[in-house]
């Protein structure tokens, strides 16, 4: 028993718990979710009509209608297919199967419906995108001058526009159509998006914003503005924007899906790319694009050129792949023909007008000329973006070949030195062209200092040549009579003894105009010495001779 | 490809221009069509080796004439002669174009063609127009949504197919499960309270809740009812306490129990009662017995 209750048992306000009660809950209206563009709940309520005998004659239209918008286009092509089979069926039906079966991708499918549908504006619309799906030009034309100054005919045709590249035209399009209706906020949305094409990230954030104000969770917005975010900052700003998304959509959330699984590989940097890409292949056009970026990354030129052969480019961003891939296999293959076909694309994408002032239009140009060992052009346009690549190993790596193809030795050797990347440190074409620095820079010690570091292979042979006749090009015999020594042992072919003999000479020449050491010639002695030719008795004479008069010890 | 460069609202946005929109390549004069920059194309300090040409003589390069003038003899002079004799080889090196990989291209997809079905009933949606056609983040659950359709259409013999759904990763989406869970109760509360039917002649609960006699009230007074503190099993305490509320106990105390604890529900949502209990708090029979029923607690203990 309990005497020193304080609180009243009975009569005491119970706590309330179920305060949400009072909000209670009404059987929404479809009107309203209509409104609220809830199609999943329209959907229900419509089938929950349905089962219980309540529907209406056209409720699987309107189910058609709800999933369409939702984007569950397989569930509308259910709904439209067997209410194209009834009898009553309107033969406006037809239009909207041969929407449905457009945007599933089943373009013939899609033509066949659309030509079974009485003419209206929407039958128009779709077979004018039919047209450029199939690009017919003619047809294309046709449907063309079918549209009508009315808006969604205008909106129609801009996103033509949109999908050809030609961004300007869209947002003129739009931008005429919002100067009349103010009050058609998506279309801030259309106009963002041609900016952010036209690589105008911060004009598209700016009318972005005029259509998150009213819509803050709207899906395509946000993921926009990722985007942007990513083009402006890094991906980890845009992840965090993708995030908020991803965390207010309940889970069950269908629609833009694999759109956001796509941009998260990307502003992961790839992270995760062999899981999500490769089912998104022709799904998502960037897909197969990122993909290919992916294998170039990991080296894997083969795989890269397998995925993009095929494709035939119509977009900035796809000739440039298309050419940095054959760029690649060309010269890892030595085929000049795939060289060829690099060079013509980057010079297509270099010199059109809307890449010409982008980095990755200059960067185009700058391989073009690349392969066309134009290298004065090269450093043109390496120079004009380079502030943006300060510690790039991939540019420096072609930025101090191109310095040095033009003579720049001296700068050519700083970047060289610049790159940390250990696959390019060893690769043959920087370590000819470091020697070849090092030994015009009159540094020959560190030239040959790179061939001690090789394994013996038929390309530390070619390095010996090149030191050998690079340095006595420059008068540097020591290094030249080393190397030509080396040579002589490994290839007894007189033209090295001849080398090493003119080399040899050298020092002694270099040594009586006191440019080397006197105590050198011991050692210059030697390398003759090593050589079983006639000639050496002669020379070493003399030169023992000399070394007697002038008490050099040898 | 895109032919179209867009110069006209470059000016008009003049401040927005992208970093990545670059001023025309230096000291490339064919290509230029902007003239805004050409101060700096000449004056550039970093292009001093154009006037390197290639065929020019190597600077720094070995000539034997710097050492005509060394004085000494003719057999040393004749041994010179074969610094010239060897003609260095001009070692042609392989360039490898390194080709600038791109970024990695976000996808912000296309924009609405205007290819949309139109409503059923053809009055306008301005999908597209007013508001982009998408969904709304906030969609209903359709199972939540389908329970509450069939408890407010009063059809509850209504046995629809429903899909229950599951959801991957349970563990790592808490959210998704604490709405789950909200959702239905929220639902359930909505609901009246489930009804039992009583196998066995059973009072009703008016019937239960009227006032004792007064000389049981009288008496209430000075005693107090048996509380679980008695000294006999829970079974007989249940029967002792329905006698006192006039509950008859049939075979199960089951329904009878269910009896009770409707009655103290009763009494605990009574508005009367709650204000006759802050009223008279020592006079109240019937709270007095509810009280006790309300100790549940103290009831499954003895």
């Amino acid at each position: 028993m309990i005497l020193s209750r304080a609180k009243p048992a009975v009569g005491g306000e119970p706590p309330q718990t179920n305060k949400r009660k009072k909000k209670g809950r009404k059987i929404p209206k479809l009107e309203e979710l209509l409104s609220q563009r809830d199609f999943t709940g329209a959907i229900t309520l419509l089938e929950f009509k349905r089962h219980v005998g309540e529907q209406e004659e056209d409720t699987n239209l309107w189910i058609g209608y709800c999933a369409f918008h939702l984007g569950d286009y397989k569930r509308a092509l259910e709904e439209y297919e067997s209410a194209t089979k009834e009898e009553s069926c309107s033969p406006e039906v037809w239009v909207n199967l041969a929407c449905t079966y457009f945007f599933l991708g089943m373009y013939k499918q899609a033509e066949a419906a659309g030509f079974k549908a009485p003419k209206s504006r929407l039958q128009n619309r779709l077979l004018f995108h039919l047209a450029h799906k199939f690009n017919d030009e003619k047809k294309l034309m046709n449907f063309h001058q079918n549209l009508q100054d009315i808006t969604e005919d205008q909106l129609s045709l801009a996103s033509i526009h949109y999908m050809r590249s030609h961004y300007q035209e869209a947002i003129d399009i739009y931008k005429r159509i919002l100067l009349d209706n103010r009050e058609y906020l998506a279309l801030n949305v259309y106009v963002a998006l041609c900016y952010y094409k036209l690589d105008y990230y911060d004009v598209s954030q700016e009318v972005l914003a005029v259509y998150l104000q009213q819509i803050p969770d709207s899906t395509i917005a946000l993921n926009l503005k990722a985007c942007n975010h990513f083009r402006l900052y890094n991906g980890k700003a845009a992840e965090a924007e993708l995030k908020s998304l991803m965390d207010n959509a309940p889970s069950s959330f269908e629609f833009a899906k694999e759109l956001i699984r796509h941009n998260l590989v990307v502003f992961r940097g790839g992270e995760g790319a062999l899981q999500v890409l490769p089912p998104l292949v022709d799904v998502i056009p960037e897909a197969r694009l990122n993909l290919v970026i992916y294998y170039l990354r990991q080296d894997d030129v083969q795989e890269a050129y397998n995925l993009i052969k095929d494709l035939e480019p119509t977009t900035p961003q796809e000739y440039i792949l298309k050419g940095v891939v054959n760029a690649a296999l060309g010269q890892e293959m030595g085929s000049r023909d795939h060289m060829k076909i690099a060079q013509q694309f980057f010079q297509l994408v270099g010199g059109s007008a809307s890449e010409c002032d982008t980095i990755p239009g200059r960067q185009c140009m700058a391989s073009c000329f690349f392969l066309l060992k134009q290298f004065d052009d090269v450093l043109i346009y390496l120079n004009s973006f380079k502030s943006y690549f300060y510690n790039d190993d991939i540019f420096n790596f072609n930025y101090a070949q191109a310095k040095a193809a033009t003579g720049n030795t001296s700068e050519a050797e700083e970047v060289f030195l610049l790159i940390q990347n250990e696959k390019l440190k060893n690769d043959y074409v920087y370590l000819s062209w470091l020697a070849r620095c090092y030994i015009m820079n009159k540094k020959p010690r560190l030239a040959w200092e790179l061939y001690l570091k090789m394994e013996t292979s038929g390309e530390s042979f070619s390095l010996l040549q090149l030191i050998a006749n690079d340095c006595y090009k420059m008068g540097q015999f020591y290094y030249s009579a080393k190397a030509f020594d080396v040579l002589e042992r490994l290839d007894p072919n007189p033209e090295y003894w001849e080398g090493k003999r003119g080399a040899c000479v050298g020092i002694f020449q270099m040594i009586l105009a006191g440019q080397e050491p006197k105590e050198t010639l011991r050692e210059v002695l030697h390398l003759l010495r090593s050589t079983g030719n006639t000639q050496v008795e002669y020379i070493i004479r003399i030169m023992k001779k000399w070394a007697k008069e002038n008490r050099v010890p040898v | 490809m895109a032919d179209n460069c867009g110069d006209e609202f470059e000016e008009e946005n003049n401040k927005e221009k992208k970093s990545s929109r670059l001023t025309p390549p230096r000291g490339f004069s064919e290509n230029e069509e902007d003239d805004e920059d050409d101060d700096s194309s000449e004056t550039d300090s970093s292009e001093e080796d154009e006037e390197e040409e290639h065929g020019a003589p190597l600077e720094g390069a070995y000539d034997p004439a710097d050492y005509e003038h060394l004085p000494v003899s003719a057999e040393i002079k004749e041994l010179f002669q074969y610094i010239s004799r060897y003609t260095p080889q001009l070692i042609d090196l392989d360039h490898k174009l390194k080709p600038f990989i791109p970024d990695f291209i976000p996808a912000v997809g296309d924009i609405d063609a205007f290819l949309k079905v139109p409503r059923p009933d053809g009055k306008p949606d301005n999908l597209g127009l007013l508001v982009l056609d998408e969904p709304s983040t906030k969609q209903s659950d359709p199972t939540v949504l389908s329970l509450w359709l069939t408890e407010n259409s009063k059809q509850h013999n209504i046995t629809q197919h429903m899909k229950v759904k599951s959801l991957e990763d349970a563990e790592k989406n808490p959210k998704a499960i604490d709405t789950w869970i909200e959702s239905i109760s929220e639902l359930h509360r909505s609901k009246p309270p489930a009804t039992v039917h009583y196998t066995r002649p059973m009072p009703d609960i008016d019937t239960l809740m009227q006032e004792w006699s007064p000389e049981f009230e009288e008496l209430l007074g000075k005693v107090s009812l048996p509380t679980a503190e008695m000294d006999c099993s829970l079974a007989e305490y249940t029967d002792v306490i329905c006698a006192i509320l006039d509950i008859p106990v049939y075979k199960s105390r089951v329904q009878s129990l269910h009896l009770l604890f409707s009655l103290y529900s009763e009494f605990k949502n009574s508005q009367h009662f709650k204000a006759l209990a802050e009223g008279k708090k020592v006079f109240t029979p019937p709270s007095n017995c509810t009280s006790q029923a309300g100790d549940a607690e103290t009831l499954t203990l003895s």
